[in-house]
């Protein structure tokens, strides 16, 4: 009877440990909305903290694994590429601003150059723009 | 100061762009690699590509964020990003080079060029010297594209592959950059 047990509760173990094991492999990644909000900032905030700090500002917004970044700010371009849809937020600086990737469907469908927007995205940091990927609109 | 900080990649051009005339930039150029095995495929996008190019001078950087590097799946990007490219210590990629085979008149009419890119290729925070064969297309309206396509050795950049996953990753590993550039 105990080694029956024993053998049973083997076999469940065996099977979690294999379920969980497929689960993690096939795992996808997540978009901003399945993540908790890490920073809250405007555009114009987050572009100047990383023209004041570049390295402070990777510690804090793009940090050590992925984390979202909540942005508000003006729409200056919406630019669709292939398979994506950039929405670049305005900054004070005329060449600099945040851009933010887009999946096609999750941009709504009224917004345009000039709306005021706010959206959730994953800081990957800065190259001549603050990059924000995965993103999604904030209602 | 902050201004070189926001536009590493334009200022590094500064000096050539005193004197050109005709330069380009994206933000939104698409770097694709390929690691193929018999025991797996790992394939990988970054559409977050930024670049300048001088059609004066030849001159073109690229510069891309590993951590915008796309997965299917999120363990290949987190084993990417953690124990390959090490991206929190080396966050970017660079080429800086320049692209030969097309003159500054061709450049002024539509057609499509055979070219090639040499320079070097910052990964890892390794810099070796690469070639990119590929092509250069102006169309009608004066926009240029750029594509082009190289190999790269991992461990030529510094990158360890563990011997357990070794048959897993390409000795070699294929990377494509499509450029769709806009008049700056």
């Amino acid at each position: 009877m105990a080694k029956r047990t024993i053998l049973i509760i083997a076999i469940l173990i065996a099977v979690a440990g294999g379920g969980y094991a497929w689960m993690e492999f096939n795992r996808t990644t997540a978009k901003a909305d399945d993540l908790p909000v890490k920073e809250t900032i405007s555009a114009q905030d987050l572009l100047a903290a990383f023209t004041a700090d570049e390295a402070a500002a990777t510690t804090r917004f793009v940090g050590t694994t992925e984390q979202v970044v909540q942005v508000s700010g003006t729409i200056r371009s919406i630019e669709p590429a292939v398979d994506i849809t950039n929405i670049v937020l305005g900054t004070e600086s005329e060449l600099a601003g945040v851009v933010c990737e887009f999946d096609p469907a999750d941009v709504p469908a009224d917004w345009r150059s000039g709306a005021s927007v706010t959206i959730k995205g994953i800081c990957t940091g800065m190259l001549m723009d603050v990059v924000l990927v995965r993103c999604t609109a904030v209602e | 100061m902050k201004t070189l900080r926001i536009l590493p990649i334009t200022l590094a051009l500064a000096p050539l762009a005193l004197s050109a005339q005709e330069r380009f930039a994206t933000r939104n150029g698409h770097i694709a690699f390929l690691s193929e095995t018999a025991m797996e495929n790992i394939a990988a996008d970054n559409r977050k590509v930024t670049s300048v190019f001088d059609a004066t001078t030849g001159a073109i950087e690229f510069a891309v964020l590993i951590k915008a590097f796309e997965f299917e799946k999120a363990l290949m990007q987190e084993h990417f990003n953690e124990n390959y490219m090490e991206s929190n210590t080396f966050p970017k990629a660079t080429f800086k080079g320049k692209i030969t085979g097309v003159g500054e008149d061709e450049m002024k009419k539509e057609g499509t060029y055979m070219v090639s890119a040499q320079g070097d290729l910052t990964i890892h925070g390794v810099t070796k010297p690469v070639t990119v064969k590929g092509t250069l297309t102006v169309d009608a309206a004066g926009a240029v594209k750029a594509s082009g396509e190289f190999t790269i050795k991992p461990e030529d950049h510094g990158i360890k592959i563990p011997g357990v996953v070794r048959d897993n990753i390409a000795e070699q590993v294929k990377v494509t950059v499509k450029l769709d550039y806009a008049k700056m």
